[in-house]
């Protein structure tokens, strides 16, 4: 176990580089730079101050180095937009995208998981409703999404319209903060969650569709158990598999979805961040906002295999014998 | 009855203030919060536009011009108490040309090319000297918001102001003599702004302002949820100008009494459209020979129905224009400035005396060498009066057989090829720094970096370029404002007849707030609304 983690934080260690990186040298070799955002017409002598203060009179390699040096120290440089360290502003709003991103990983699994259950052990209009649903979840980009549930939140007033929290939660309490980012959820964790529930559905209501097939499941059946458990204590726990190697790109699809679901409904988080970095080509907002979607997609995929690993006990026992065989060379 | 005090406003706002100090960063959202907590020696009213005292309560003028001398208003504290004094006003003139300050401001504080200079004979008096004349004068000074020397100083000192008052800063150091405090500022979500007990401007009727306790602005970067929230009562007003797509549904919300809909006025710019003259890049282009040529950019001009083009490029709020100066800018709009009517027929024939017809009859002039003029347009993605506009210019120059095609850019990237000369023809709304023409030397100065069609030229590059300089200079420097409206109708003629820049309309402006906000003096510049902050209020009991 403590092998593989090490591999795994190695695999990790590697993407947060690697995508920041990349990152950072695209940045820089699109056509343009952060100092149109001093508009079309700034002083040569400001242009060249700005472009001096983000290292764009370096050379890329040479600019990737001096801040790859200094990434190593955990210092990312200074936004452009912000006019501040990127390290705490990316930190911030990570931790305000884990939030929305957590919430919508729960209600996508609660709400996609039992439907896809029901989806994929039964016949009938029900069944044919939640899969009809499903596919107009997955057809619906991210954006049509959060403006339509925009449009609804102005229309019946149900949810705020955006943001995190709410203008009279200024200076508030730490209940009262929790209580008012409470309220603030429903609206963009609907947008993000909706279509990940979907691809849940439609994994889960195949996977159990195929483990039902499956001659254990026809010996259990045989054997006289209730439909009921044959779906819930036997098809479901092998059905799983497929469901817990898809949890990692959820992350993805978290993160990609979230940067026009934080742009529409105001939230503060990462996505909003990244999209506002790469629209100015703020360059080193951009590397640290890459290297933190690195970390995410680290995690979500650590997850996902550990959820395997539980979920699957051929995996468990293949990586026992491994172990077993290290011990006896 | 006057106007009901306490309560609070939100307003919303696109983007992030980088800075709280306006000296070294112009972002819109770091002007409007130096509107709304610091205070200027005089202020241009943006209703009227007239020069108004502010921190200074009176000034005497030499009579070339060059002297003034301000008297400052007594009394006045910054927000934490501290007496404001003359030293706070050298201070800040002292910060401007710093050279390591890095002021955004440097070059539009200048006269000549040269810093004003400050002196305090004492607490309440400040010399400010022109080191030429200067035809905007005073009114230069509208620009330069005032400091507080106790709060800056080591930071000017120590040569870090460039990063003083950065959006780290704790709300508590940024003081100001402007109506309201930074109270709070949370990134990505909003900035708190409040009362300032100690403002010391009074209502007509003795009354303490500003009225409200508080504004919010809320960061909402995306415009059509900025407009959903506006509409839903979510904010009361927005920091700029409604979309010419916003109208209809904001007219729809006012006739349901939901939203307040203001017409400011004609907007002072103009979308524009031009060529890159620059002959060092575009010498060798065989197309340069007619593109050089006004004959030809004014056979563009006739080929373009304005009225047309204002009715679907602007969903007809707009008026057409022939110049930079649109009807928005009372004071500097000339009617007399060179017009060319609708009319094709007459667009084809100048293009012939130029040698451009259809010879190979596939609906594109050439020259007699076979060099067509087709063109590609460069302008910013995603706005779609921009994208309108191109596509009203493809199909209006496609009837003379000039053939356009059209590439909108990321800002970034549209910016870089204009700066590089990298680029046919752009269409693109420039916006004037100043009403008044001597504000603006950058865009009519052959060496200026807004002079658009050829940037930054060592020598002009035609006899008519030279000529706008030496009138430009001259009425920069006039104090006399007949004759300084004489040399820039002048200017605006001799434009008028070369073309450099083609315009076809201005927008009208149109500004959307909720109901219950009272005191709204509206304004074609920006910040529309909340330039006049301290005397906004909401009705009682809201």
């Amino acid at each position: 176990m403590s092998s593989f983690l090490a591999r795994r934080l190695l695999f990790a260690l590697a993407l947060v580089v690697v995508v920041s990186s990349s990152a950072l040298l695209l940045a820089r070799l699109a056509p343009g730079d952060v100092t149109a955002e001093l508009g079309p017409f700034a002083g040569a002598a400001e242009i060249a101050g700005t472009r001096a203060r983000f290292d764009l009179d370096r050379n890329p390699a040479s600019q990737w180095v001096v801040w790859m040096a200094r990434a190593a120290r955990f210092e990312f440089g200074d936004s452009f937009l912000y006019n501040r360290p990127v390290r705490g502003l990316v930190l911030r709003a990570a931790a305000n995208t884990a939030v929305l991103a957590l919430a919508a990983l729960a209600l996508a699994t609660l709400v996609g998981i039992p439907l896809g259950i029901v989806a994929g052990s039964r016949q009938g209009t029900g069944a044919a409703v939640i899969r009809a649903a499903s596919l107009v979840c997955l057809s619906v980009p991210p954006l049509l999404t959060s403006l339509l549930l925009v449009f609804v939140a102005a229309t019946t007033r149900w949810f705020p319209l955006g943001g995190m929290t709410s203008v009279a939660a200024v200076g508030p309490s730490g209940p009262a903060w929790l209580a008012d980012v409470a309220v603030h959820l429903p609206l963009p964790v609907l947008a993000l969650a909706l279509p990940i529930a979907a691809t849940f559905e439609r994994l889960q209501a195949q996977a159990i569709t195929d483990a039902l097939r499956q001659p254990f499941a026809l010996a259990a059946v045989a054997r006289g158990l209730s439909a009921r458990d044959v779906v819930l204590r036997h098809a479901w726990r092998v059905s799983l598999r497929p469901l817990c190697g898809v949890y990692g790109l959820a992350v993805g699809a978290l993160l990609s979805g979230s940067f026009v679901v934080e742009f529409v409904t105001a939230w503060p988080g990462l996505g909003r961040l990244t999209y506002e970095a790469l629209r100015a080509r703020d360059i080193y907002l951009v590397a640290g906002c890459a290297a933190m979607g690195g970390v995410f997609l680290a995690l979500g995929s650590l997850v996902g295999d550990l959820l395997l690993l539980a979920a699957d006990p051929r995996l468990r026992e293949a990586a026992r014998a491994r172990s077993g065989e290290r011990q006896t060379a | 009855m006057s106007p009901a005090r306490g309560g609070q406003i939100v307003a919303s706002i696109r983007a992030e203030p980088r800075s709280f100090n306006r000296l070294v960063a112009r972002d819109q959202s770091t002007d409007l919060l130096t509107f709304l907590t610091q205070g200027r020696l005089v202020r241009i009213n943006r209703a009227s536009f007239d020069l108004e005292p502010w921190l200074a309560e009176r000034w005497e003028s030499s009579a070339d011009g060059r002297v003034h001398t301000l008297h400052l208003r007594p009394g006045v504290t910054w927000s934490d108490g501290m007496p404001f004094t003359s030293a706070d006003v050298l201070f800040s003139v002292q910060a401007v040309f710093d050279r390591r300050a890095q002021s955004v401001l440097a070059s539009s504080l200048a006269a000549g090319g040269q810093p004003i200079r400050a002196a305090a004979p004492d607490a309440q008096t400040v010399v400010i000297t022109f080191p030429v004349p200067s035809g905007p004068g005073l009114r230069l000074l509208d620009q330069l918001p005032i400091l507080p020397k106790h709060k800056l100083q080591g930071a000017l000192a120590a040569g870090t102001f460039a990063s003083a008052w950065n959006a780290a800063t704790p709300p508590a150091e940024i003081v100001g003599t402007g109506p309201f405090v930074v109270r709070e500022y949370q990134p990505g979500q909003r900035v708190v702004l409040d009362r300032n007990p100690r403002y010391w401007r009074r209502a007509p009727d003795g009354a303490a302002l500003p009225y409200l306790d508080r504004i919010v602005l809320e960061i909402v970067p995306e415009q059509n949820a900025e407009l959903l929230r506006l509409q839903s009562g979510g904010t009361d007003l927005s920091s700029s100008e409604l979309r010419p797509e916003d109208y209809a549904p904001v007219k729809q919300a006012e006739e349901q009494g939901r939203l307040r809909l203001v017409e400011l006025g004609v907007g002072p710019d103009a979308d524009a459209f031009w060529f890159c003259l620059k002959p060092e890049v575009k010498g060798k282009d065989p197309r340069f020979v007619f593109v050089q040529r006004p004959e030809f950019r004014a056979a563009i001009s006739h080929a373009v129905d304005r009225e047309a083009f204002a009715h679907t490029v602007f969903l007809g709020a707009a008026v057409p224009v022939w110049g930079p100066v649109t009807p928005g800018n009372t004071q500097w709009f000339w009617p007399d400035v060179p017009r060319y009517a609708y009319d094709e027929a007459r667009a084809r024939d100048l293009l012939a005396g130029l040698g451009l017809e259809d010879r190979d009859h596939n609906g594109v002039v050439e020259d007699a060498r076979g060099t067509e003029a087709r063109f590609t347009v460069i302008t910013q993605r995603g706005i779609g009066w921009y994208e309108r506009g191109t596509a009203v210019l493809r199909e209006s120059l496609a009837r003379v057989g000039i053939a356009i095609d059209v590439a909108p850019l990321e800002f970034g990237a549209m910016i870089q090829r204009m700066l590089a000369c990298d680029y046919d023809a752009m269409y693109y709304r420039p916006v004037f720094t100043d009403l008044d023409p001597a504000g603006n030397l950058d865009f009519w100065l052959t060496s200026g970096s807004a002079h658009v069609w050829n940037l930054e030229q060592r020598v002009p590059a035609t006899e008519w370029e030279r000529r706008i300089d030496t009138l430009m200079l001259e009425q920069a420097a006039t104090i006399d404002p007949e004759r300084r409206h004489e040399q820039f109708n002048l200017v605006q003629r001799i434009a008028g007849e070369n073309l450099p820049v083609l315009y076809f309309a201005a927008p009208r402006l149109y500004y959307g707030h909720s109901v219950r906000l009272r005191g709204v003096v509206p304004s074609v510049l920006r910040p529309p609304v909340l330039w006049n902050a301290d005397s906004l209020s909401v009705a009682p009991g809201e």
